[in-house]
């Protein structure tokens, strides 16, 4: 069966806080887990003396989720976007990338046209 | 001199008399009385006029620089602490009362509501100490800092004149001291010597955003209050500043029998009560003035004395530096941050193991399985206990 590595949500109402665990992929949400990554608290919390940007924690075994991943592991949508913050996963939407891809096509359109063009 | 009777004043009227009252005297002329009160009360009246018109009088224009309780006067509105100083004659005294009303009303003049409180009064207080022949005002007495005749336990505490609050706030964020040396300095505990620097800043926040601040409110309140003042180069000492903590070890009695000829020194006592326990030369606020005075039975001279605290005081700034660098490493080994548009993540490394062999160690990170919580139990205490 496919391993997965996802959040698992604990925490009250409105007061989210995720456990980052490796479950198997169809057990329940918060059932128990194989292994208890670490937390993600997604309330961001305000930055200290007001300066800067507010802040979330995250707390994670890195060379845990490595040894995951290198077996096969999965992550979820939201875990993709937290792991490939750290560089452990290629990003899947990334900023950068779509800039490029779009910096890329504009030249390819000035291409084009400059071609037709000459061509005249 | 005989001994000061202050019982009577406990006899004073309690409540302000109201309007009606007050023209009491002259209503007592007039052929119709219109008043249903009965006839007991009017020698309670009479009393409270005759108090008012007599010994009270002083209380209509309060001594300036003084906190003016009841106590501090006897029976016939002398002030207690200001008899030696007088020869006792009544007609000098009275002449001076008037030259007393004759300043306050001056004072009332010059002062507008804008005025920090506590500097007319001293600028009024240094006036008379200077100008008169006869000494100064002696300083009130733990007798006279009765503010509730009836409540013989309670004295006013001294608190801090507006001018020493301002030359702290000065030495601390103009002139770049520490908290320690300007506490040891100013003789004004630490902790204080902090919140004086953190309420003084507020405040100046305040006048910069143009909020209104309750001048008046402070001037009343301090006016009430004994301050300690301040004397730029013989500081007094507003409160003791190396009080010896209590620390949760000590409070149980011991009986620890040593024999004879074991030398047992104070660090060896405080090893009974606990074994990390410090001596507790160690533990009070200012260990650098106990260091100060061992130099000083040493018989070191002050020249040296000066240079050796100096070298002390470097070595602490340089071993707070260390530490605050050393921290800040670990940090960045630890802790990850990416900032994105909005917040800033911060990725810290953490060990699966912590959670222990059966995976429910308090220590362990993240919520705990089959631990469900007691939060919404009966009688369960939810104000925080202890600072983290």
């Amino acid at each position: 069966m496919v391993l997965k590595i996802r959040l698992a949500r604990f925490g009250k109402r409105n007061a989210p806080f995720y456990n980052i665990v490796v479950a198997q992929a169809r057990t329940a949400r918060n059932s128990k887990p194989l292994e208890v990554l670490g937390t993600y608290d997604p309330i961001p919390k305000p930055a200290p003396q007001g300066e800067g940007k507010p802040f979330k924690d995250i707390k994670m075994d890195t060379a845990r989720a490595k040894y995951w991943l290198g077996v096969g592991a999965q992550p979820s949508e939201p875990m993709w976007r937290l792991l490939s913050m750290i560089g452990l996963m290629e990003p899947k939407y990334s900023i950068q990338k779509m800039q490029q891809a779009e910096a890329e096509q504009r030249a390819a359109r000035k291409e084009e046209a400059a071609d037709a063009s000459e061509g005249r | 001199m005989p001994p000061r009777i202050r019982r009577p004043y406990l006899r004073t009227p309690q409540a302000l008399p109201s309007p009606s009252h007050r023209c009491q005297c002259i209503c007592k002329t007039r052929a119709r009385q219109f008043s249903s009160t009965p006839k007991h009360a009017t020698r309670v009246r009479d009393e409270m006029f005759r108090w008012l018109n007599g010994p009270g009088f002083v209380f209509r224009h309060p001594l300036p620089g003084s906190t003016n309780y009841l106590n501090a006067y006897d029976r016939y509105g002398r002030l207690v602490r200001a008899k030696n100083r007088l020869v006792g004659k009544n007609e000098k005294e009275k002449a001076e009362d008037e030259e007393k009303i004759d300043e306050n009303a001056d004072e009332e003049v010059n002062e507008d509501g804008e005025i920090v409180p506590k500097k007319p009064q001293k600028i009024k207080e240094a006036g008379i100490k200077e100008t008169k022949n006869e000494p100064a005002l002696p300083r009130e007495t733990m007798e006279d800092l009765m503010p509730f005749p009836l409540n013989r336990q309670f004295r006013s505490q001294h608190v801090l004149s507006e001018e020493l609050k301002d030359a702290i706030y000065e030495r601390v964020m103009a002139e770049g001291q520490s908290v320690r040396t300007v506490s040891a300095a100013l003789g004004v505990e630490m902790s204080r010597v902090g919140a004086v620097v953190r309420l003084k800043a507020l405040e100046k926040e305040m006048e910069k955003q143009g909020k209104p601040i309750a001048f008046s409110y402070a001037k009343a309140v301090l006016g009430m209050l004994p301050s300690t003042p301040y004397v730029p180069y013989a500081p007094v000492t507003h409160e003791s500043i190396n009080d010896l903590p209590v620390h949760r070890a000590t409070e149980t009695q011991i009986f620890h029998p040593v024999s004879e000829s074991r030398h047992f020194t104070r660090r060896d006592a405080g090893k009974v009560f606990d074994r990390e326990l410090k001596p507790a030369e160690e533990r009070v606020p200012h260990t650098e003035l106990v260091q100060l005075e061992k130099w000083r039975h040493e018989g070191k001279i002050e020249v040296e004395r000066i240079r050796l605290q100096r070298e002390m005081e470097a070595k602490d700034v340089q071993s707070k530096k260390a530490l605050e660098r050393k921290r800040k490493e670990r940090e960045a080994r630890e802790m990850r941050k990416v900032d994105t548009e909005r917040s800033e993540f911060r990725f810290q490394d953490i060990r699966v193991e912590s959670v222990g062999r059966s995976g429910r160690s308090k220590e362990g990170v993240g919520a705990r399985y089959g631990i469900p919580h007691q939060d919404r139990k009966k009688g369960q205490i939810k104000i925080p206990m202890r600072v983290a």
